[in-house]
Formats: C-alpha cells, sequence, structure tokens
C-alpha cells in the first residue's frame, strides 16, 4: 500500500455515507489461560508476609485482572478495572462501623465481667445473627462492585435492584433450609437466584431469570435419602456387623492388642475385632469425605444446569454443560491444590522452627517472631498458593461449559447509567464471604 | 501508513472496524462509521502491558470509557519503543508509592502494636474498677483450679496469716491479698485480677523452709502489687483486637481464646523481673533472708533438668522456646543474702510451718 497523503478527506467522505447497522452477534465464551498467575501468586505470598497481610486487597486485584483478561467473549477478553484501594477503603468503613465496636464492646465486657460471663456469649449470639443477616447484603453489595468493575467492549455491568432485599431473601434462605432439614434448598436457591440474576444489566440490557424449583426436587429426593441410607444405613450396619460378629469385648482387645494391659497377648480374635473397628472408622471417614461429597455432585450438577437453562441475556438463553463427573473432579482437584498448599505451609514453619530453634536468639523473643511468622506464613502460604488457582479453576469451568443459544443486538447495548460505588467489598471481606 | 484496529468508544457494545495511525505526539483513528478521532500519546493507558503477538488495548484519559484494540506488532514495537509509559509493569513513582505505603504501614503497625501491648496495658489497669478486677479473678481462678480442693486447716489458715503479716512487716503498704491453697498436684504459683494469689499442694510440698515459701508468695504480691494480671488481661484484649484487624475475622471467638491464653501465657519477662524486685526489697525489709528464693529457683532448676532428662529432647525444646520463666541462672544472680547488720528473723515458727506444710492433709 502506498502512503497516502492524508486519511481526513477520505474520513470525511466515509462519513459522510449513512451509518451500518451491525447484525445481531452470536456469543461464544472461551477461557484462555496465559502466563503471570504464578508471579502474581508469589508477589502476593511475599509481599502479604512483608506487609502484614495488608497486601491482601491489592493482591486479590491483580489475580481479578489476570483471571478476568482471561475469559474471552467472542474473542475479547473482559478487563477488570477495580483498585485494590477501593477494596482497603470499603474494608476498613466495615471494620470502623462493625467490628471495631464489636471487639470494643466484647473486650469492655471480658475486661469488666470476665472472659467466661454469659453475657459474653449472648452477645455473641447477636453477633453471630447480625453477621448472618449482613451476609445477605455483603454478598449483594460485592456482586455489584464486581460488575461495576467489569467491562467488555468498553460497556460495564451493575446490579440494578436492592441489597436489603436481598439480605431478608438470604436470611430466609438460611431458615428455611435449617427448619426443612434441607428440603428447602431448590426453592430457595431458585428464589435467590431469580433475585440475584434478575437483577444483573450489563451496560442497559438486563439477565432474565425465570423457572421453577420442581424439576430439581427427584434429584434433590434421590441425594436426600441416600444420604440419609449411607449415614444412618451405613451406621446400623457397621454397629450390627460388631454385634455379630466380634461382640461386646472392643475395649479389652483394644487392650491388648495396643498393650496397654500388661502382659496379655493378643488373640487372633482380639486382631479381628480391632480390624473391623479400624475398618469401621476408615469407612465412615471415607462416607463422609468422599462418598457424601460425590453424592451431592450429582445435585450440584443438576442445579447449575437447570439454573444455566432458566436465564436470559437479551435474546439468548444459557446452557451450561456440566456432568456430576465434572463437578467432582473440580472438587477433587481443589481439594488436593489446598492440601498441597498446606503442606507447603507447613514446611516453611518447619524450616523457621529448625532455624529459630539452632539460632541461639533469647528464647522468649524466638517464642514471639516465632509464632507470629507461624501464622502469618500458613495464612499466606495456603491462601495466596490456593485460591488464585482455585479461582480460576472454577471461573474456567463454568466458562467452558456455558453456551449462548441465540443472537445478540450488541449496537443496542448502551453504557450503564447506573452510579459506580466507590468502595468495595467491605462486608464481605470481613465475613470472609469468599467474595473472588 | 494505518493499521487496521478495533474501537469501542464506550458508549454502546458495538464493535467498530478502524484504521489507525500514529501521527506525532498523536494517534488518530477512523472507519466506515467513527468519525476521524485523535488522541495525545501522552494521555494514553496501556490496559495491559505488551505482550508479543496479542492484542494491544489502549484508552485515553480523555474517554476513560474507550477502548482501542491494535494488533499490527510493529506498530506496537513503534508506539511502546517511544512512550514508555505505555510498557506497563510498575513505575519508578508506583514503586515508591508501594514502598512508601508499606514501610508507613508497618511503621503504624509497629507503633500500634507497641501502644497496645506496652503501653495501654498498665496505664488501663490502674483505672479498672475494683469490682471488675475481682469479678474477673475470681473468674480465672476458677479457670485455673478448676475442680481442686481448697486445703485449709485452722492452724494452717493462721500460719498463713502469720506469713503474710511477716511480709508486711516493713511493709506497711503491702497490697491486699487473698491466698487460697489447692490440692493440685502440679508445681506453680499464680497471681490473678483482683489480688488472690493461689498455691499449689505440690509448692507447699516442695518447699523445705518458711523462708523458701515466702520468697515465692513475695514474688507474687509483686505481681499484685504491679498489678500484672490485670495488666495481662488488658493486654490479651488488646491483642486479640489487633490479631482481627490482621485476619479480617469479627472477633467472635475472642472470648474463648482470651480465657485459653490467659492460662497458658504467664507474665512477661519484664514483669517477672519487676516481681523478683519487689520479693527481695520486701524480704530484705521483713529481715527474712532472701536465700530462701535463691533455694527454691535451685529446685526449679533441678526439676527442669530432671524432665528435660526425661523426655524427648525436640519436644522439650520446643516448649522451651514459648517459656516465659527462662533465665532462672540470671535471676538467681540478682538475689544476695541480707545487708551486713541486719539479723534474719524466720518467717515462721517450727509449728507454725509444720502447721502449713500439713494443710492439704487435714
Amino acid at each position: 500500500m502506498c502512503a497516502m497523503p492524508m486519511s481526513d478527506a477520505m474520513t470525511d467522505s466515509v462519513n459522510a455515507l449513512p451509518p451500518t447497522q451491525p447484525a445481531p452477534e452470536r456469543l461464544t465464551l472461551d477461557y484462555v489461560p496465559r502466563p503471570g498467575l504464578w508471579k502474581i501468586m508469589f508477589t502476593n505470598l511475599f509481599m502479604g508476609v512483608f506487609t502484614l497481610t495488608i497486601w491482601h486487597f491489592w493482591g486479590k486485584t491483580n489475580v481479578r485482572r489476570h483471571i478476568w483478561s482471561c475469559i474471552h467473549i467472542n474473542g475479547e477478553p473482559l478487563e477488570y478495572t477495580g483498585k485494590g484501594g477501593e477494596l482497603f477503603r470499603g474494608f476498613m468503613l466495615v471494620f470502623v462501623i462493625f467490628i471495631l465496636p464489636v471487639l470494643l464492646i466484647t473486650g469492655w465486657l471480658v475486661l469488666s465481667r470476665g472472659p467466661n460471663d454469659p453475657a459474653i456469649s449472648h452477645l455473641n449470639l447477636v453477633f453471630f445473627a447480625a453477621g448472618y443477616l449482613l451476609s445477605g447484603f455483603a454478598l449483594y453489595k460485592a456482586r455489584n462492585y464486581q460488575l461495576s468493575r467489569t467491562n467488555w467492549r468498553g460497556i460495564r455491568g451493575n446490579m440494578a435492584g436492592s441489597a436489603g432485599l436481598y439480605s431478608l431473601t438470604y436470611f430466609g434462605n438460611i431458615l428455611a433450609k435449617w427448619f426443612s432439614l434441607g428440603w428447602a434448598t431448590p426453592v430457595m436457591n431458585v428464589v435467590m437466584s431469580e433475585q440475584m440474576i434478575g437483577d444483573m444489566r450489563f451496560g442497559d440490557a438486563a439477565f432474565k431469570f425465570k423457572g421453577r424449583a420442581a424439576p430439581l426436587y427427584p434429584t434433590y429426593a434421590l441425594c436426600w435419602f441416600l444420604t440419609l441410607f449411607l449415614i444412618f444405613g451405613g451406621g446400623f450396619f457397621l454397629a450390627y456387623e460388631l454385634v455379630q460378629w466380634i461382640g461386646p469385648n472392643v475395649e479389652e482387645a483394644f487392650k491388648h492388642v495396643f498393650r496397654t494391659a500388661e502382659t496379655v497377648k493378643p488373640s487372633p480374635k482380639d486382631l479381628t475385632v480391632v480390624g473391623y473397628v479400624m475398618l469401621g472408622i476408615m469407612s465412615s471417614l471415607f462416607l463422609y469425605i468422599l462418598a457424601i461429597p460425590a453424592l451431592w455432585a450429582i445435585y450440584s450438577a443438576k442445579e447449575l444446569r437447570t439454573l444455566a437453562n432458566y436465564t436470559r441475556f437479551d435474546g439468548a438463553q444459557f446452557k451450561l454443560n456440566a456432568t456430576w463427573a465434572n463437578v467432582i473432579w473440580l472438587a477433587i482437584g481443589n481439594f488436593m491444590i489446598v492440601l498441597i498448599a498446606i503442606l507447603i505451609g507447613m514446611g516453611f514453619i518447619s524450616a523457621l522452627l529448625f532455624g529459630l530453634a539452632n539460632s541461639g536468639l533469647e528464647k522468649s523473643t524466638v517464642a514471639v517472631i516465632l509464632a507470629a511468622f507461624s501464622v502469618l506464613i500458613v495464612y499466606q502460604g495456603v491462601w495466596a498458593l490456593s485460591r488464585p488457582l482455585i479461582t480460576q479453576r472454577n471461573i474456567a469451568f463454568i466458562i467452558k461449559r456455558l453456551k449462548l443459544d441465540g443472537a445478540i443486538d450488541l449496537a443496542r447495548i448502551r453504557q450503564s447509567v447506573a452510579a459506580q460505588p466507590k468502595r468495595g467489598e467491605g462486608l464481605a471481606d470481613a465475613f470472609d464471604l469468599g467474595a473472588w | 501508513m494505518g493499521v487496521s484496529g478495533r474501537y469501542f468508544d464506550g458508549q454502546s457494545a458495538r464493535s467498530y472496524d478502524v484504521d489507525v495511525r500514529e501521527n506525532g505526539s498523536l494517534i488518530t483513528f477512523s472507519g466506515i462509521d467513527t468519525p476521524y478521532t485523535s488522541w495525545s500519546i501522552k494521555g494514553l493507558h496501556a490496559i495491559d502491558p505488551p505482550v508479543s503477538g496479542q492484542p494491544f488495548r489502549l484508552t485515553h484519559e480523555d474517554k476513560p470509557g474507550a477502548r482501542l484494540i491494535v494488533l499490527d506488532t510493529g506498530f506496537i514495537k513503534t508506539l511502546t519503543s517511544r512512550s514508555s509509559h505505555l510498557k506497563g509493569g510498575y513505575s519508578a513513582r508506583d514503586i515508591s508509592h508501594i514502598f512508601g505505603w508499606t514501610i508507613g504501614g508497618i511503621l503504624a503497625v509497629v507503633a500500634l502494636g507497641y501502644f497496645v501491648m506496652n503501653f495501654l496495658p498498665d496505664k488501663v489497669a490502674h483505672v479498672l474498677p475494683n469490682e471488675w478486677r475481682n469479678r474477673v479473678g475470681k473468674q480465672m481462678e476458677q479457670a485455673m483450679v478448676e475442680n481442686a480442693r481448697v486445703c485449709h486447716t485452722p492452724a494452717g489458715d493462721a500460719a498463713l496469716s502469720a506469713m503474710i503479716a511477716r511480709l508486711a512487716e516493713g511493709t506497711p503498704d503491702l497490697p491486699a491479698i487473698a491466698v487460697h491453697i489447692y490440692d493440685m498436684p502440679i508445681l506453680n504459683a499464680f497471681a490473678v485480677s483482683g489480688g488472690s494469689i493461689i498455691l499449689t499442694r505440690e509448692l507447699i510440698d516442695k518447699a523445705d523452709t518458711p523462708d523458701e515459701l515466702a520468697g515465692v508468695l513475695s514474688h507474687e504480691i509483686g505481681h499484685v502489687a504491679h498489678l500484672h494480671p490485670e495488666a495481662q488481661l488488658v493486654r490479651l484484649t488488646g491483642m486479640q483486637v489487633l490479631a482481627s484487624v490482621f485476619t479480617g475475622s469479627n472477633g467472635g471467638d475472642m472470648t474463648t481464646n482470651l480465657a485459653f491464653i490467659a492460662t497458658v501465657l504467664r507474665f512477661s519477662r519484664a514483669a517477672e523481673a519487676e516481681a523478683d524486685a519487689y520479693a527481695r526489697e520486701t524480704m530484705v525489709k521483713a529481715a527474712i533472708d532472701p536465700i530462701g528464693l535463691k533455694t527454691f529457683f535451685e529446685k526449679l532448676l533441678k526439676i527442669q533438668g530432671s524432665h528435660k532428662d526425661g523426655g524427648s529432647s525436640a519436644l522439650s525444646e520446643l516448649g522451651g522456646l514459648f517459656s516465659t520463666h527462662p533465665g532462672t541462672q540470671d535471676r538467681m544472680k540478682l538475689i544476695e543474702p541480707l545487708p551486713a547488720g541486719v539479723v534474719a528473723k524466720p518467717s515462721l515458727t517450727n509449728e507454725q510451718w509444720l502447721a502449713l506444710k500439713t494443710i492439704c492433709k487435714g
């Protein structure tokens, strides 16, 4: 192409043409990982320890900016525009108006009435209930902040409804689930999604959520009764087996096997008894750690698919292709990440312990340094190294399986006129509601 | 020569294809539905640092919602090589900000820590109403002794009162104290808020002379006189507040932790040294031989030594790390006999001592 003198004339002539109207577009979502997350994680770990965890707010922001930029819609990445300072100020505000008064009142009660005074536990109960009541508010506000700091094609999102109303629904949801032994779960989750998703906006375009909880109930009932069967049936079976085969002399057998009772040699029967009991304990552990969550993955997958199916944006409908096996894999992977992070944290502590024990420092000074750094390193090690990976996995899991059926007239979507919150997520941070 | 780009105007979600050019200090772009627009390069911001092969996303300070995306590698290279502020990463200003805030933050935390841990406890302890001190002290005592039996016989109680009276002989402003002996098989003595002092049966058993017991007792009275238990409680409350700031918890489990820590943690080294000094002074004033306190320390060392030999060495090393009563040797060195000319008077008669030794057998 040869160099043109200037394009102004050409642009002018182009501008004289009537504006074209682009056709509605079908949207495809993809998660495109890019390098840099590990660098952010280790920076966060170092800065977290160095700044005595205050870095947390900036670290979280950097992780979000990275993960958001990996989410592509029609090839264009999401953009996170939040700032660490906004989260910090949000937390400070909540600290001053909520946490500090709670701490000062509790401190005053401890000093005036003693640490074991019943008034303190009563007050804690009140604060606990207030915490639950505010949880929904916190979640809603956190979602609003995140949407207002999420841009796609220069357009940001927001929440159009009331956080107060949502907090009441959320509190009602906790009570309903509790009193119905879980049976209110499908209804309440649909109701809460209707409120939360129905209030979501991208620019001036609304998300819509409509659907019934009824289709979720057969799967819920299946999981609920199977859980009941696993817990009670398994327990009864175990107890029956124990009584039938080994009799009531379990304690005796344990004493023989573990040599707590002087010189008696364990008989083969003793070994069988102890073996059965050990097997019982192991299977209970297996039941609780693996079988029950695995069972509930069936419901989780069904709920994810159904809730996605009930969600529409403009003319398009969401579809989520997640099976219970996918959900289990996601959970196992996340569990392993936390486990490894804890091991790394413990490794740090052991190194520090041995280093300090041999350092010849004055012992009480060592104790204080050790205790403070142990807490910091474990806290930072576990969270800074596991949370970003887990968040990335969870988001990638959803994005890769999410489809939008139908075309959207993007040219029609205008910028959001809702006021942007100045601070973010103070309450959600204070209650550790995992708003990543 | 222009390169192709995409433009989002920040008003709608529509994507515009544009032709982008660099023109001196300006970047200009236009397209079929995009009028000729010029942005100053100085006012440009890179959304992300440039990555080879990836689209480069720009915005302008005058149009913060708008985005211009350029794909041409050569164009990106030329633009960023001339405008270092678009290369991303941390600028010298950013780094100085981060360091400034971090160091400022750490200094603030250290200052706050000093205020809460060292300055405040002593001040608050002196203004706590007696009613509060007594109430909290009773709870702490209960938590420490649990269901242990209180030892007392009329003769033993009288002997204990006599010992306190002897200690008060040279120190008329001895604080009001209530000494309770509990039938507990551990060697310990502690002072709690409100002026109560707790001694255990094992401690009475291990003391061979009344002067040894008088030494321990005057040390605990030293804690009471300096309001160490009250200050410790204020310190622990403050620690909880500080900890909750950094862990972001709302302090719901504050009280259980407090009760736990209060029973596990003893006073600081400085407080122990203060109580030792008080004990030495009180004993000299009452003409009780301070060597009693020294011989009791020797016994403590011997007991610690025998435990060390018996237990796992790694574990006892770790246990030692957390001990707040270290340096027994150093503390012993400070204990001197009565000054020349002062004649030692026994702290109890033989009969009184016998009554006190057998107080838990009654």
